[in-house]
């Protein structure tokens, strides 16, 4: 089946000439300019202490912002606006062996692994518009990010929204799921459960299992709640398809060669909602839920209550639902995945610079006690016998955490704590950190901790972490900065592991 | 070759980092930002305070949206003040002045940087001084004509220098002209002031009683009170220099600034449960789930990606050693690791470098064993550490280091795996769905024809 490339950079072209075109006089436009660097080296073990990889990583992001394109009479807030932003970022890890990232070398070779020479990927291009037709129209055009009660997404093309007068809001999307793989493009806000890239070029035989990547169209609807202030709903629904050929061959051979599957089919079809609903004085509830349509079960379900108990005292009970789905295309929806249910109970303190906060939570699992499918067709080879399952099917971990902060005009120390106590393992510890700005510009943090855990499922794990960060760094303008940090861990599995960090960040408005 | 220093060096760095850092949290603050007063004021004077003996204003007095016990409005919005005057509104209203009397330009300002106290002259005509030229003001000859009778701390040979009043404009975008042509009474946003004696930044609004009326969508009409944040709050190009701080830059994308320097602005907990508290990181989702512009108020795309598509780790969520000790966080599931990474990209390729998994390549593979020994992994009973009791409380765990064919080999239909039956209790009901929409997972396990697909087509 013919492998279609998207068209994603003609989408951001695109964007790019729209703004050009409608910016008018230069003197309108709002420009900035930011751009975001960091350089760091670290070395990764393997958790038996064996393997060491060395990690000299440099990411960088340039960020250009172009906002009240149209210009506007400076008496009507609520007049059309239009901006545009974009943001494109490189990463690179000078630390790859050049053998782990060419399919030549079966040897060494780890797919999705790029060489020092890194990558660059667009992570937003958009034209956005905002209060066209008095108010009730919005929209964004190209590459762009969603967040609602189905999580993070990312996808190439556009949202138009329409803001009725009646406290509601309608919104429509469609366009091409941003996947890992394709030009300028990151896996991460696709839909997990498959391996999967560009393997333009391979021998078929290598890496079956990593799959190609292909273009995913995709569209959603949302129905959200607007104007009043005292509540926050969101409908919303989406649906994206894979597309192309994906194999079906896990373990080709010349009597078994490669098949594979090329029609279009689900690859995600999810239906979320969430709301908020203020009770001023009283506190305030919340509570959610996602349902894959695919997997025919709800993967989220959430509810929060929270207590204004006194004027600085908040309190709060939490329920989560969650349980793992996956892109349709993933073999691990129909696996015996289970939920976990979470119970919560939080505190907060707030009383002018400090700030408390501290948290209790049971986590509920679920596993099978019996047999899962006694009647199935399928033969299932677990045996049956007295005492095989566990005779608990609802095991639970539970754990706290408290943390606390005090701020002042030109610093802040913090508290970090928490436990975690379960069958697959146990975590306790705590961080102190601190930083402080003097002159404006002389930058100083430092955070020190001591951790243990210990490892239930391989108690030759265990370990107790000690380690700090230091860091300084100089501001020389309001948001331009440069940090150097310093991080040194010692614990018994590594030994001494170090860890620099040099970032820049440079922003500049007009 | 690694960038990483020799250990005499690291020291030597350490040493240094050490010195500085912990000279920079031990130094000295600043004093405070806030204006001082004048120094001490008479005692017993009316006009020194805002009710008599300097009791607190009852809370029916204050603006709509104040609190017991009141803290006063936000110092990000309303910087403080330094107020050098005694006056009394409620002598003064006792008299029958009326607000727009001293504060006649009230009625035309249109924005919030317009200077509203009355001119020195509007006190000449009843105290007998002459402000006219304030270069040489001649007090009035009865007591209350006295300049130390308003001006505190002024004192007989201060002649013509007063204390001055330091009001700084408040952070916002508001226009009386348009709020008083709509009809809206002073105490709907300042409280009782003619109740009160002297007034103070207390009367100043808070933001929760400008939402009693701010409830319009920006589709609403020329008239209506929209809640867009933008409707009152700044601007926010970015870089906090004089540019955002006009009251007219709007092209901010929506966004509001929040950093000024008397305080930042944040989110209180009455406004979508969203106050910033030390355990917001846990919290936060659940607020940005039920409004997709609340956060894109005041942070960019970013802000959000530095950790939802981070390349550097921030201590702050993955504290000490995280690269020994996310293992047992992975399993357990404290932080949930699809929130900020895609396991089959992010987890796996490193875990595939590392040569702890099953299907790296053989160059990397480790002598260790990752899991625990077979006769609890495999072995009966199922129990905590058997694989199959692990995939079930949580089987993302597995997909961050395991590829397709790991478990295939076993749970693929007999012919292609070892035919154990991974599918869960139910599996019946909805695989026919499944099979309608996406058949992929199907096909890797089961041939096209095999007899166990039949119910599910």
């Amino acid at each position: 089946m013919p492998v279609h490339r998207p068209r994603l950079p003609a989408a951001c072209a695109a964007a790019l000439g729209v703004a050009a075109t409608l910016s008018g006089p230069a003197r309108a436009i709002e420009p900035e300019l930011t751009t975001d660097s960091s350089a760091q080296a670290y070395d990764v073990r393997s958790p038996t202490g064996q393997t060491v990889l060395e990690r000299t990583r440099f990411t960088s992001a340039l960020g250009v912002n172009l906002y009240d394109i149209l210009g506007h009479d400076p008496r009507r807030r609520d007049a059309p606006e239009l901006s545009f932003r974009a943001r494109v970022r490189y990463d690179a890890d000078y630390g790859v062996g050049g053998s782990e990232s060419n399919p030549i070398n079966a040897v060494s070779f780890v797919p999705g692994t790029r060489d020092g020479a890194g990558m660059v990927d667009l992570m937003y291009a958009y034209l956005e518009g905002r209060r066209f037709a008095h108010g009730a129209l919005g929209f964004k055009l190209g590459r762009q990010y969603m967040v609602d009660s189905l999580g993070w997404w990312s996808f190439d093309g556009a949202e138009v929204k329409a803001t009725f007068p009646f406290y509601l809001a309608v919104e429509a999307y469609g366009g091409l799921e941003v996947r890992g793989g394709l030009p300028l493009s990151t896996p991460r806000f696709e839909a997990g459960g498959v391996w999967r890239g560009d393997r333009s070029g391979w021998d078929p035989l290598l890496y079956p299992q990593f799959q190609p990547a292909d273009v995913a169209p995709a569209f959603g609807a949302a129905l959200e709640a607007s104007g009043v202030t005292w509540l926050r709903s969101r409908l919303t629904y989406r649906r994206v398809y894979d597309t192309g050929s994906v194999g079906l061959t896990e373990f080709p051979n010349a009597n078994l060669p490669p098949t594979t599957y090329s029609a279009t089919r689900i690859s995600t079809d999810r239906l979320g909602y969430a709301v908020e609903a203020d009770l001023r004085r009283w506190g305030s509830v919340k509570a959610g839920l996602a349902y894959d349509l695919y997997d025919v079960r709800f993967s989220q379900i959430y509810a929060a209550l929270e207590l204004f108990a006194t004027k600085r005292l908040t309190l709060g009970l939490d329920y989560d639902y969650f349980a793992p789905t996956f892109d349709g295309d993933s073999i691990w929806n129909v696996f015996a995945g289970e939920p976990v249910n979470d119970v919560s109970a939080r505190a907060s303190y707030v009383h002018g610079h400090l700030a408390v906060s501290a948290g209790a939570t049971a986590r509920v699992y679920t596993v099978d006690t019996a047999p899962s499918n006694p009647a199935s067709a399928s033969p299932n080879l677990a045996p049956t016998n007295a005492g095989y399952y566990p005779t608990n099917g609802h095991p639970f971990d539970e754990g706290g955490d408290v943390s606390a902060r005090y701020r002042w005009g030109e610093g802040s120390v913090g508290l970090r704590g928490a436990v975690n106590v379960g069958d697959a393992g146990d975590r306790v510890g705590v961080d102190v950190s601190g930083q402080r700005v003097l002159e404006t510009r002389y930058l100083f943090k430092g955070r020190a901790g001591v951790w243990q855990w210990d490892d239930k499922l391989r108690p030759d794990r265990d370990a107790t972490n000690v380690g700090y960060m230091l860091g300084v760094g100089y501001r020389f303008a309001p948001r331009c900065q440069t940090m150097f940090e310093w991080q040194h861990d010692m614990n018994r599995l590594v030994g001494q592991r170090f860890r620099a960090l040099l970032t820049l960040g440079v922003a500049y408005g007009r | 070759m690694t960038l990483l220093p020799s250990p005499r060096a690291a020291l030597s760095l350490l040493g240094a980092l050490a010195l500085a850092v912990a000279l920079a949290l031990a130094a000295p603050s600043p004093t405070s930002a806030a204006p001082a007063g004048p120094g001490p004021a008479p005692s017993g004077l009316p006009g020194l305070a805002p009710m008599p003996g300097d009791v607190a204003v009852p809370l029916s007095l204050l603006p709509p949206g104040a609190e017991t016990p009141d803290e006063g409005p936000s110092p990000a919005i309303f910087p403080p003040q330094r107020m050098t005057l005694r006056f009394s509104h409620v002598r003064h209203a006792g008299m029958g002045v009326l607000c727009t009397t001293c504060h006649a330009r009230v009625t035309a300002s249109d924005s919030a940087t317009d200077r509203l106290l009355p001119a020195a002259t509007t006190c000449d005509g009843c105290h007998g001084s002459d402000h006219a030229d304030l270069n040489a003001v001649l007090p009035g000859t009865a007591p209350r004509g006295a300049c130390a009778y308003c001006h505190l701390s002024h004192g007989p040979g201060d002649g013509n220098h007063v204390a001055a009043v330091d009001l700084p404009r408040p952070n916002l975008v508001f226009t009386h002209k348009r709020h008083l042509a709509r009809g809206v009474p002073c105490a709907r946003c300042h409280g009782e002031v003619g109740e009160l004696e002297l007034a103070t930044r207390d009367q100043l609004p808070r933001m929760v009683g400008c939402l009693s009326c701010h409830q319009q969508t920006d589709s609403a009409g020329p008239h209506a009170a929209r809640s867009a944040c933008t409707t009152c709050h700044l601007g926010e190009l970015g870089d906090g220099g004089e540019h955002s701080r006009r009251e007219s830059f709007r092209g901010s994308g929506g966004r509001i600034r929040t950093v000024f320097a008397s305080g930042t602005l944040k989110p209180p907990r009455w406004l979508g449960g969203a106050q910033h508290t030390p355990d917001w990181l846990e919290r936060h989702r659940e607020v940005a789930a039920a409004d997709s512009q609340l956060c894109a108020s005041c942070h960019t795309e970013g802000y959000c990606t530095d950790c939802h598509d981070g390349r550097v780790r921030p201590r702050s969520i993955h504290p000490g050693d995280y690269l020994s000790m996310h293992p047992i966080e992975a399993r357990m599931a404290t932080t949930r690791c699809s929130s900020c990474h895609q396991e089959q990209s992010f987890c796996l390729t490193c875990h595939m470098r590392v040569g702890v998994t099953m299907s790296g390549p053989p160059g990397t593979q480790e002598a260790g064993r990752f899991h625990p020994p077979k006769a609890v992994w495999s072995d009966a009973p199922r129990q905590a550490g058997h694989h199959a009791f692990e995939a079930q409380r949580n089987v993302s765990a597995c997909v961050s280091c395991h590829t397709e064919r790991d478990c295939v080999v076993c749970h693929g239909g007999l012919g292609i795996g070892g035919g154990m039956n991974p599918h869960h209790a139910g599996f019946a009901s909805t695989c026919r769905s499944q099979y309608r929409r996406n058949p992929r997972p199907c096909l890797v396990c089961h041939e096209p024809g095999e007899s166990n697909l039949a119910e599910c087509r």
